[in-house]
């Protein structure tokens, strides 16, 4: 017994809004440029050429060199999927541990483990990524890895607050309480009727916390708490072009443009699941 | 009032508690030996041995946090390992920076969030409304540290309008310090009036669906003073919510900032402080800056009392 999703309601599947249209667009190209950069790029990106170092944009280097000769196209490809794979992996971690805390807490309504889930929610929601990155950076030393950490513990309460509220409106719904009559343990009707139907907010929720987790180890790398050298990085880019920036600005605009159209894609793409997830959200926003 | 003021009180106390144990288990105990992460993998033996003595390592574990907890309380926050001053004095000299960087980056957000949010909401569905929605997203897409690279190359590289970092002090007067964090400023507040113009715009959308708003415009008074007087007043319960919960992400984001600059403020120093493995100042900041955001949101939640009499009733 399966109960009506939540996800898509009838008649709003297929729809889609600018905000989903152009998202989506967007984030196809960001992650077709991080996946391409797994077989080609028009230069190996840590590759140095001295005599070619700081040249302007042209066509042979289409987003100029950096003081090292780097072709600067090239690091923003493989940054991409650098970027995108920080912000799978902690979201991956938020969205699994998180929905399993909020489930688990859903099961009984004020009982301790709701408690205690949403006191450590609230408790880590005064604690903004960068300084559970600085706390693990200072113990164990800055890197891609525990990048991923700080951002997931950052998106965790979210997804485990979000999971635990819907959850809590399925299990009044009548076919959950006639599941439950039918003798089907908790166990199941979280897996069978509960997670089905809290999915599709979830997923929305996911793609804007990715946009936020790109935002945040962007931020990470420019500090140098995030992925590391020789590794390409959108952040590190833009801290390494602070000091050319007067005269090749190319190597500060290229890396903040690549980091804010994946921002404003996977945004765009939250927004545009969200209306068609729940139309009602799309009057006061739209 | 009285009554909720004091369970508001203790809920406090106990998350600052809690974030107290969360701090020091992870930056004294899961690293084993705080002065070895402090002095490196080649510190001498001796050196060692005379650090531990210094941090009170040779102590039980919950001994050195209840006297953690105690200094905090006294204003003893120990010795920086680095600087050899005080953590006190080192913060208290970082604060004039960090404190008015974040001040400033508030009221522009307000300048320019609410006025937008508010238009946005009067020109509903028409050309200013869709401007100000592209201008949201974008403000919440562009890494705040990005748009500070930029305003330096327009206004400070470009026009030498302003300073392109750095921080002359308030000795010299407010003039050419506030020179110095108009553009840091500026950089902080961009994403937090892309959401306060979208906040303030949904707040005033929803409150112009109210009855007493049809009812003071069938009384006669004009648009302009009910969206002022009716609309705008009660959209700003939300704004002041969000405002508080975004403080957060403000102070993120000055950590960030401050480096773009170069400007002596906490967020540097916590920074600097990672580098130079100094965990006393590490951790004493970290907490700090918990402390801060727990502390806002309880204003936040005492000022809805202030905005809306009606919650100050109800509790």
């Amino acid at each position: 017994m399966r109960g009506p999703s939540a996800s898509l309601p009838r008649g709003r599947r297929g729809w889609a809004g600018p905000s989903l249209l152009i998202g989506a667009t967007l984030a196809a190209l960001v992650v077709a440029l991080a996946l391409v950069s797994f077989v080609w790029t028009p230069y190996e990106p840590t590759q140095m050429a001295i005599l070619k170092r700081l040249r302007p944009p042209s066509a042979e280097h289409w987003f100029g060199t950096d003081q090292f000769g780097r072709d600067v196209f090239s690091m923003i490809m493989v940054g991409a999927r650098n970027s995108l794979a920080v912000g799978l992996g902690a979201v991956g971690i938020a969205l699994l541990v998180g929905t399993a805390l909020g489930l688990a807490a859903s099961r009984r309504r004020d009982g301790l483990l709701d408690h205690l889930v949403m006191r450590a929610a609230d408790f880590s929601l005064a604690f903004p990524a960068v300084l559970s990155a600085i706390m693990i950076g200072a113990v164990w030393g800055p890197g891609m890895h525990n990048a991923v950490i700080a951002i997931g513990l950052y998106s965790l309460p979210y997804f485990a607050r979000l999971a635990r509220g819907a959850a809590l409106q399925c299990r009044q719904l009548d076919y959950v309480q006639a599941a439950r009559a039918a003798g089907l343990s908790e166990a199941t009707i979280t897996r069978v009727h509960i997670l089905p139907n809290i999915a599709g907010v979830l997923v929305v929720q996911a793609t804007i916390q990715f946009a936020l987790a790109i935002l945040a180890e962007a931020g990470l790398s420019y500090l140098g708490l995030g992925t590391q050298p020789p590794a390409p990085s959108w952040g590190r880019m833009l801290n390494e072009a602070q000091t050319f920036m007067a005269d090749q600005p190319w190597l500060a605009i290229f890396p903040g443009a690549a980091i804010a159209l994946s921002v404003l894609a996977f945004n765009l793409l939250g927004d545009g699941l969200r209306d068609a997830v729940d139309p009602r959200t799309r009057r006061s926003r739209a | 009032m009285s009554g909720y003021l004091l369970r508001r009180l203790v809920s406090l106390a106990a998350t600052l508690l809690v974030a107290a144990l969360v701090i020091f288990l992870v930056l004294e105990i899961l690293p084993g030996d705080p002065a070895a992460v402090t002095l490196g993998l080649n510190a001498a033996p001796e050196a060692l041995a005379a650090l531990r003595t210094e941090m009170g390592l040779d102590r039980p574990a919950p001994l050195r946090f209840l006297a953690w907890i105690g200094g905090m309380l006294t204003g003893d926050l120990g010795l920086s390992y680095t600087y050899r001053v005080p953590v006190t004095q080192l913060i208290g000299e970082r604060m004039a920076v960090t404190l008015p960087l974040a001040s400033f980056a508030i009221l522009l957000a307000c300048a320019i969030g609410i006025p937008l949010g508010a238009l946005a909401a009067a020109h509903h569905n028409r050309a200013g409304d869709a401007a100000v929605m592209v201008f949201a997203q974008l403000g919440l897409a562009i890494p705040n540290f990005w748009f500070g690279l930029l305003l330096v190359l327009l206004f400070a590289i470009g026009a030498g309008w302003l300073p392109a970092g750095g921080f002359p002090g308030w000795e010299g007067g407010a003039g050419p310090a506030l020179k110095a964090l108009l553009l840091p400023a500026l950089a902080l507040a961009l994403p937090q009036a892309a959401i306060l113009a979208r906040v303030t715009r949904s707040a005033m959308l929803e409150t112009m669906q109210e009855d007493y708003v049809r009812t003071a415009r069938a009384k006669g008074v004009s648009r302009r003073r009910v969206l002022r007087r009716h609309v705008l007043r009660n959209a700003l319960i939300p704004v002041v919510t969000v405002l508080g919960l975004q403080f957060s992400v403000l102070l993120a984001g000055a950590i960030i900032i401050e480096n773009v600059f170069a400007l002596p403020g906490l967020g540097r120093l916590v920074f600097q402080s990672i580098a130079q493995h100094d965990l006393i100042v590490v951790k004493d900041l970290v907490m700090l800056f918990c402390a801060l955001v727990v502390a806002l949101n309880f204003v936040v939640e005492l000022l809805y009392g202030l905005i809306d009499p009606r919650l100050r009733q109800a509790t």
